[in-house]
């Protein structure tokens, strides 16, 4: 079994952490940039060879068209659902979309779970180079927001990067745990975190037992299309009226510039947070040049409405949880946009108590999934997460109204069982429709599956079907039937009704398949193979230096044995040995490698003394 | 979702070692997470009589620590058939948490384990003494639907109906009153042992209230729709 890894995969930024094993701390691996930070942006060559981060975030403004970014707000959507979302965004989504939505890069059409396996493999990689092992395994963070749909999308795209998902992670509750972990915090906690495409509001309780530290979700709310994305489309939109006013350029037909300009204008924000004024310079096509002053005051009214669109979640999580404002005794901020002074003083007035920033609002998710995949990993655990349903599970009953069976809030795992009958004689089947949300007509809420409950011919009201339905600890949707007077279980074809069903996964896997374990095992071999060839030049070397004589003979015996036992681990392909025996031998070698050093360090001297005269 | 065969009948054999299991949640012998007892209800899930008044802190300590035995967490790398065992057993957990824990939710659930929960012919009919009040409810309800859709004047009728919703909230709180009280007998009931008789008038009694606060409920649900 390989390694595992917590990963918050972000609208806006991916990241990958683990848990280091020497200090018990959660860590963000660095890329190869050295930063932690993965932009979510994927770009396919013509070739077909994806391109995915910084490399593709410089894309976006030289081939927008086969570039995508903020791919996350197309996870587990229809093609109606992101109309809204096609204004603002340069998704090329294809026509032949439906339930499924396939966006086009270059010349090929990807799912959105494809396009985000593709920042997951990235990720994995930057964590199988940190390590020098395979990583196989993943917990992933989701908003606490999203639905059943949003959740198994997250989970294919896991599957399609080869990596097997633990578990999904509500993106709050990963924070507190990260938190927690950090401050020894106990108490109610509210969690505000306002990402680059999601915003999320999280109560919590957490509880000191003599087993450990209980953190367990009272409720949550939220928004699954509200972030900074919005903040800066806002900020775009204003800016091109502008320049359409002064200018007669219209920007938001020429998709090259318009990308350069929301750079700048991400740039422009990003300022606004440290001071009280920035100006944007932007060169327009015309030659001219187009200037605009933003005060931090100008700004904040213009975001405004943003940030109360996050309260009114803010509130009912807080009535869901039966607490006021008054009864929260921490408050942390989690998320990029939580930089921005307006949010952080409406947060503090509202609960009347400074939030926590300590953390790295970018990093402190993947910390925190890091924290849980290390407790999964070792199965021996100190501390315990008991999560909720963000939203309500219902089914459709007559005239189009929903019964509500679990409730929004609910702890997870949780079920409920409904029991089912015919109508009518020789009935052979029962329609069954399962639906998310809190509204009351089953039009309004959000469709999850369809099935069809076979019965055997029998007079009406005579078979009795058990319907089990179970949310587990990932928030996703199972379901099980039973013929209570057979005791048999049912098989249930469940069809999602938005999402990709298990025979496309198959297909996508197989059509992806993966090279990248075989890649990376022969890649560890080579390196360790140059490696090795480098500590036995540099030993020969070493032992070739005069100074080596004074070296006590046990000491060169067990030199000459480790020397000889990491040739012979270099003729096979077992990188682990290979990097084990280069370990034994540099270690034979250090007082070596200080004789040889201080002769050098000595005759360097010598030499300066001698250039002196 | 398969859910492997488990044999749970009397007398309770381990899954795993099939050796004879003592424990509730364990096997007294090899450890492994066992199957819930078929007679096991919520109530005895939480080691508790079948009483409706129920200690708060001890009900949460108790999920608490039976959490922390039962969690998926737990069994992550442990064989199909516990990691299914450890999902089942933990929804059932919560379900049982979630309904003991909301005092109207147990009144219900209790009827239902002991037969005496009927719903459904009643449901849709106005108790007699709320009838007057309903009839004139549901006639401004009517006349605010049609302001609406015709752009008329909405502040008196709306202001009616506020006054109509914040009697039926009061009404609710009667109902509430009326089933802690029937609780509290049957409470003493269980203590003093009564018979069946006096156990069933009891339950039809609670029956009769939820019915009552089921219906109430709708009434102001459906005025905050309107008003909202």
């Amino acid at each position: 079994m390989g390694r595992i890894v917590g990963i918050d995969l972000g609208t806006t930024n991916s990241l990958v952490a683990y848990v280091d094993p020497r200090t018990n701390e959660p860590k963000c691996i660095p890329g190869p940039s050295g930063s932690t930070l993965c932009p979510s942006v994927v770009s396919v060559d013509p070739d077909g060879g994806i391109i995915v981060g910084e490399p593709a975030q410089r894309r976006l403004l030289t081939q927008p068209e086969r570039t995508i970014y903020s791919v996350k707000r197309l996870m587990g959507r229809g093609l109606a659902d992101v109309q809204d979302e096609l204004k603002l965004f340069p998704f090329r989504i294809d026509p032949s979309s439906k339930n499924v939505i396939r966006v086009r890069l270059g010349n090929k059409l990807f799912t959105p779970p494809e396009i985000s396996s593709f920042i997951l493999r990235e990720l994995k990689k930057w964590a199988q180079d940190y390590f020098g092992e395979a990583v196989d395994r993943a917990v992933i963070t989701v908003p606490a927001y999203f639905n059943d749909a949003q959740r198994q999308a997250t989970k294919d795209a896991g599957k399609l990067a080869g990596l097997e998902v633990l578990r999904l992670v509500n993106e709050p509750t990963a924070a507190a745990l990260a938190y927690g972990l950090h401050e020894k915090q106990r108490g109610r906690v509210a969690v505000y975190d306002l990402g680059g495409g999601t915003f999320d509001i999280s109560v919590l309780k957490l509880i000191s037992t003599a087993e450990g530290d209980i953190y367990q979700v009272l409720s949550t709310n939220g928004d699954t299309h509200l972030g900074g994305d919005d903040i800066d489309n806002l900020l775009q939109a204003f800016v091109h009226e502008q320049i359409l006013r002064q200018h007669e350029i219209d920007f938001s037909s020429r998709s090259e510039l318009a990308q350069q300009l929301r750079k700048a204008i991400i740039a422009i924000k990003h300022q606004l947070s440290e001071s009280d004024s920035a100006t944007l310079r932007f060169p327009l096509p015309n030659s001219a040049v187009f200037v605009y002053e933003f005060t931090r005051g100008a700004f904040e009214a213009l975001i405004r409405p943003i940030v109360d669109r996050t309260m009114s979640p803010v509130k009912q999580a807080l009535t869901d949880a039966q607490l006021k404002p008054s009864e929260i005794d921490e408050v942390v901020l989690v998320g990029g946009t939580t930089r921005t002074p307006l949010i952080r003083r409406t947060v503090q007035e509202f609960f009347d108590r400074k939030p926590h920033t300590e953390l790295n609002p970018d990093e402190v998710v993947a910390l925190g999934a890091a924290v849980q995949a290390n407790i999964l990993d070792r199965g021996v655990k100190d501390m315990l997460l008991l999560d909720v349903t963000p939203l309500s599970l219902g089914i459709e009953t007559y005239g189009g109204a929903v019964a509500k069976i679990i409730p929004r809030n609910s702890t997870i795992p949780a079920s409920a069982q409904e029991l089912y009958t015919t109508g009518v004689d020789n009935q052979t089947g029962i329609d069954i429709h399962v639906l998310q949300g809190e509204r009351e007509l089953a039009k309004d809420c959000r469709s999850l599956a369809r099935f069809v409950l076979k019965t055997p011919p029998a007079p009406a009201g005579l078979p009795r079907i058990e319907v089990k339905f179970l949310i587990d600890a990932n928030g996703i949707l199972q379901v099980a039937a039973k013929d209570m007077r057979t005791d048999e279980q049912h098989s249930i074809e469940v069809q999602p009704s938005y999402g990709i069903s298990d025979s496309e996964i198959e297909r996508m896997l197989e059509e992806s398949i993966d090279y990248a374990e075989q890649d990376f095992a022969e890649r560890q071999v080579i390196e360790a193979r140059t490696e090795s060839e480098a500590i036995l030049n540099a030993t020969a070397k070493a032992l070739a230096n005069p100074q080596a004589a004074t070296l006590p003979a046990a000491e060169r015996a067990k030199i000459d044995a480790a020397a000889a036992a990491l040739k012979e681990s270099v003729a096979g392909s077992d990188y682990k040995l290979i990097r084990k025996r280069i370990d034994e031998l540099s270690h034979a070698t250090e007082h070596l490698a200080e004789i040889v050093m201080n002769s050098a360090i000595s005759s360097a001297l010598e030499g300066r003394k001698v250039a002196e005269v | 979702m398969s859910a492997p065969f488990i044999a749970t009948d009397p007398p309770l054999v381990c899954w795993s070692c099939h050796e004879r299991s003592l424990g509730t949640h364990f096997c007294s012998s090899c450890g492994k997470l066992q199957q819930i007892p078929q007679a096991l209800d919520y109530f005895a899930l939480f080691e508790l009589p079948k009483k409706l008044w129920i200690e708060m802190d001890g009900l949460e300590k108790k999920f608490l620590q039976l959490s922390w035995k039962l969690h998926p967490d737990n069994f992550v790398n442990a064989t199909e058939t516990e990691r299914e065992l450890s999902l089942k057993r933990s929804s059932e957990l919560n379900d049982a948490y979630r309904v003991l824990r909301d005092p109207v939710a147990r009144v219900e659930y209790l009827l239902g384990i002991e037969g005496a929960r009927k719903e459904g012919e009643h449901k849709q009919q106005a108790p007699p003494e709320l009838l007057e009040e309903v009839f004139e409810l549901n006639e401004s309800l009517d006349e605010l639907r049609e302001a609406k859709a015709s752009g008329g004047d909405l502040a008196a009728l709306k202001s009616r109906l506020e006054a109509a919703e914040k009697n039926f909230q009061s009404k609710l709180g009667e109902v509430d009153e009326q089933l802690r009280s029937i609780a509290r007998a049957w409470d003493a009931a269980i203590d003093a042992n009564a018979d069946e008789t006096a156990r069933k008038q009891l339950m039809a009694r609670m029956n009769e209230s939820l019915n009552r606060r089921s219906y109430i409920r709708n009434l102001v649900t459906n005025v905050q729709k309107e008003l909202s």
